[in-house]
């Protein structure tokens, strides 16, 4: 942003709400800049790198909230967005029969930078383009492949949060990302194998790691092997499922019920709310006791690790889930006195200068247990082992889910035979979690990020990482492809 | 006449100002070919639950973006702020980026100057609105509920925006946009009735009938019973219609219909669903959402898709297209989907026609399973009934699907007059409601 300098914008939003006689407000000034490669079919589809700029202005007004921003950063556009806000708080205060009350935060001064060993905006557009297109190639190498895809996502955010109580916080963070697929025909049907690396806060050297070359035919030949394998056989089965795709199984399953505002009601227009209400905390047996979800935004490169939140809070860790029980919430300032916690578990965040901060799941991950992979699958039967995303959909209470993989190994006997296609399994999620009996151990932890988790009117992308080992769970509902239609 | 026009500052960015911003950009390029995208847009929302407004929000946004082009590489730089040096900022960075860029085979130059129908794409009483119309629209869905002991949670939003495209081609669209929405759950317990609606015009939410009839499905859902997995006839409602369509008009496009990677693959000019059934494109329907260009700054148009069940068009983007010789591409920006041959006028009388069916208000979470032959799968969600002998005699409990719409809408027994649609997870449609047989139902829910 240049000339203008961003401490005396924000000090101008922060005395228009004092003089407003607002008991809080807060100004968050963004600067973010995206970079999007995208390769489709063996060429460059195509490059984008946007600047998206502006702040908001959120103001507590007698007990109600009133939220502005603009993305025209001026000494004018400033007073007028915070007295918009002001205005619209008013008018939100008219109807409140209950006033909010933000429980309490240490004032905050500090600056939160992204550790990175490679600036992924400094790594030559030629070196990108060539790494996506020479990977693409390698795909279709593989007779039988008809489709693929490659891209490169990089985001870096320069924010400053002021509010009125006197913090103020200076973040320079960073996120990377890289994925490729390929798609098979066969007889008439079609299918895909994916490779992702996480989402994480962190350099180009997460791509140079993730080793795009190397993993590119076996992804292509399993694409092939996964359009020909043979289908499943609906029934009752063990599953042994891997990081990635528990990454998913939590955040719907767990995650999403785990958000206070969810279990009070406040989404209950749009994402919904949440089985797990208020009375069940600390009471309620969410799986078995091999299940212990930990909520952790202090693990260093993972996406909800920001050092504070968007209320200003700092990243805590806590648990969500211990022994099987349910005893905690992702909360914010607004909605943690709501339970009688006197301090908020830093959950608050905006997808943009432009949204307001609602609350996220945290980076909620499964503790390791004690066994390794093979043991896992040594102990099964008749089972199937899951790798990656595929499809899903959940009630919006969370009870009633399936998912579907990106990749199915049928296990006999202790051991994964072959490839498998259509294979949905669906649960209700307590008694999912109650069949898991076994968890790998840490040597197994994989960490998966999400920046598309969708929630909030109008909608916002939430960001965290999900991290697990492989878990085993018993006689899990498995439906065929068509769902038995 | 300007919609936006009259607005006080900070106005969004005219036709005449976009047309000086993309000369001043077509100035500082050196490409072969430079194309100006423009999205100006204030927007906001009140969002309510537990009766009460839990955010309150107003956002004035406004982007840029620029691609340059030098033969068949091309670059892309966006940017929010309209400051002379941040637009030379982002004709710099889309330069470079396209000079580093590899030639992509399926690069196409900016088309050449449109003609455009003129679309009614922005009404006068919606630029105007502010959040003391949103808190009016809010008051009364509130009050309504406050009054019958019910809890609400909801939203009403407002936007106006102005859209551009402008290319060195001399190509120049801009043109005004509004779009107002309201939907409303209503909770009666563990009970939820659910109502929605989406227009040009903030005068047409209609939010007081829409927050009596989802109090009725709140009130009518305090009896709930289960029913077991299984083949049911359906009543779909409007907004459930929409949620099996969305899907189903995404994917189809034709270069994955010729990669063999879709559904649709071979089946043009094939019946796909139910003979009475036809889907046309009607960009200037006013209940609808049509736009006058897309981004690429091509006409919409009105056109059919699907005819008396045969589908007659696919979704071309602009390389395949050429590879096709079609140089009008057929735009689905506006669907509106219509049964012939005998109907019935609403759903009221599709329920006193009705014997035994499951009424289902909406559907959510709704994803494909099988993309070969389009399985979807989702849940029932805020109004779930079982109807007999011509009326709703309990709520049942929600209930997850398995099913194709190339199947599901191969068993229609009746349907009713469109009628406007619109889901949270779905686009505008005007649809209308209909009578399935031999809906699969694969499980069911706790609520």
């Amino acid at each position: 942003m240049p000339n203008l300098n961003q401490d005396e914008l924000a000090e101008l939003a922060v005395k228009r709400i004092t003089a407003s006689g607002a008991e809080y407000g807060d100004i968050r000034i963004l600067d973010s800049t995206t970079q999007t490669i995208r390769g489709e079919d063996r060429r460059i589809a195509s490059i984008r790198e946007t600047q998206d700029r502006g702040f908001g202005i959120r103001v507590l007004y007698h007990g109600a909230w009133g939220f502005a921003a603009s993305s025209v950063l001026s000494l004018e556009e400033v007073p007028r967005v915070a007295e918009l806000a002001v205005e619209i708080a008013k008018g939100s205060a008219s109807l409140a029969s209950e006033k909010v009350k933000l429980a309490d935060e240490p004032v905050h001064r500090d600056r939160v930078v992204t550790d990175r060993r490679i600036d992924p905006f400094t790594v030559a557009l030629e070196h990108k383009t060539a790494l996506l297109l020479e990977t693409m190639e390698y795909v279709h190498r593989q007779p039988g492949i008809v489709r693929s895809s490659a891209g490169l996502w990089a985001c870096q955010d320069r924010k400053l949060f002021v509010s009125t109580e006197g913090a103020r916080l200076e973040f320079d963070l960073l996120a990377v990302n890289g994925a490729f697929d390929a798609t098979a025909v066969h007889d008439g049907r079609f299918a895909s194998r994916c490779y992702n690396t996480p989402h994480l806060r962190m350099g180009f050297e997460l791509i140079e790691d993730a080793n795009f070359l190397a993993e590119a035919p076996r992804i292509a030949s399993q694409a092939v092997e996964n359009v020909k394998a043979p289908t499943t056989e609906p029934g009752l089965y063990d599953l042994v499922l891997d990081p990635e795709h528990l990454s998913l199984t939590m955040h719907e399953s767990c995650g999403h019920p785990s958000e206070l505002d969810r279990a009070l009601g406040y989404e209950a227009n749009y994402a919904g709310t949440s089985f797990l209400t208020t009375d069940k905390r600390g009471t309620y047996r969410y799986g078995s006791p091999q299940v212990n979800l930990v909520a952790d935004n202090l693990e260093p490169q993972t996406l909800a690790a920001t050092g504070y939140d968007d209320d200003g809070v700092a990243c805590q860790q806590w648990d969500i889930v211990r022994d099987g029980l349910f005893v905690g919430y992702c909360t914010n300032r607004e909605v943690a006195p709501k339970i009688g916690e006197i301090r908020s578990r830093g959950s608050n965040r905006a997808d943009s200068w432009g949204s307001v901060p609602i609350v996220r799941i945290a980076n909620i991950g499964l503790e390791p247990g004690s066994a390794t992979l093979d043991e896992l699958l040594a102990d099964v039967k008749r089972g199937i082992y899951i790798e990656g995303h595929g499809s899903y959909s959940i009630d919006q209470r969370r009870y009633n889910f399936q998912f579907g993989g990106d990749a199915f190994w049928l296990i006999e006997n202790g051991k994964r035979t072959h490839m498998v296609r259509d294979v949905i399994y669906h649960g209700i999620t307590p008694e999912f979690w109650g069949s898991c009996d076994a968890v790998a151990d840490r040597s197994h932890r994989r960490r998966y990020g999400f920046i598309t988790c969708g929630k909030g009117q109008p909608g916002q992308s939430g960001w965290m990482t999900h991290a697990a080992s492989h878990a085993r769970f018993r006689n899990v509902n498995v439906i065929g492809g068509q769902g038995g239609s | 006449m300007s919609a936006t026009g009259n607005r006080t500052w900070p106005k969004l960015t005219s036709r005449d100002e976009f047309r000086f911003l993309a000369e001043q950009v077509f100035k500082r390029s050196t490409g072969d070919h430079t194309l100006v995208s423009l999205h100006d847009q204030q927007s906001g929302t009140t969002r309510f639950a537990n009766n009460q407004i839990i955010q309150n929000v107003a956002t004035r946004r406004g982007s840029l973006t620029v691609t340059v082009a030098f033969g068949r590489r091309h670059g892309t730089a966006g940017t929010t702020d309209f400051t002379a040096g941040a637009v030379q900022e982002a004709v710099t960075r889309a330069t470079q980026i396209a000079h580093l860029s590899p030639d992509d085979p399926e690069y196409l130059p900016p088309g050449a100057p449109q003609a455009y129908v003129r679309a009614p794409t922005a009404r006068a009483e919606t630029a105007a609105a502010g959040p003391a119309r949103r808190l009016e629209y809010t008051n009364e869905a509130i009050g309504q509920c406050r009054m019958e002991n019910l809890g609400a949670a909801g939203m009403v939003s407002s936007s106006m925006a102005t859209v551009g495209v402008a290319a060195s081609t001399g190509l120049f669209a801009h043109e005004e946009r509004t779009d107002a929405r309201f939907s409303l759950t209503v909770q009666a317990g563990e009970a939820t009735g659910w109502g929605a609606a989406a227009h040009r015009s903030i005068d047409h939410l209609r939010v007081q009938e829409r927050t009596l009839s989802a109090i009725g499905k709140a009130k009518r859902g305090l009896e709930v019973r289960e029913l077991p997995p299984g083949r049911y006839k359906v009543i779909l409602e409007p907004a459930a219609v929409a949620g099996l369509w969305f899907l189903l008009l995404r994917t189809l496009d034709a270069k994955s219909y010729e990669k063999g990677t879709s559904a649709f693959s071979g089946k043009l000019g094939q019946p796909i669903v139910d003979k009475r059934l036809t889907l046309r494109n009607m960009p200037e329907h006013e209940d609808l959402l049509g736009i006058g260009f897309t981004a690429d700054g091509l006409p919409t148009m009105a056109s059919d898709w699907i005819v008396e069940g045969v589908l007659t068009q696919l979704a071309y983007d602009r390389f395949t297209a050429k590879v096709r010789g079609i140089d009008q591409i057929p735009t689905l920006d506006a669907p509106c989907l219509s049964g012939n041959g005998a109907t019935v006028p609403g759903l009221q009388e599709l329920i006193k026609s009705t014997e035994r069916a499951i009424l289902v208000t909406n559907f959510w979470y709704i994803r494909t399973v099988n993309p070969t032959d389009l399985t979807m799968t989702g849940m029932t969600r805020d109004g779930t009934f079982l109807v007999e002998n011509g009326a709703i005699v309990s709520a049942v409990k929600n209930l997850r699907f398995h099913e194709s719409p190339l199947r599901a809408f191969n068993r229609i027994e009746a349907f009713t007059n469109q009628a406007e649609a619109i889901t949270s997870e779905t686009g505008k449609f005007l649809v209308p409601a209909m009578t399935l047989r031999d809906f699969n139902f694969s499980s069911v829910t706790r609520f």
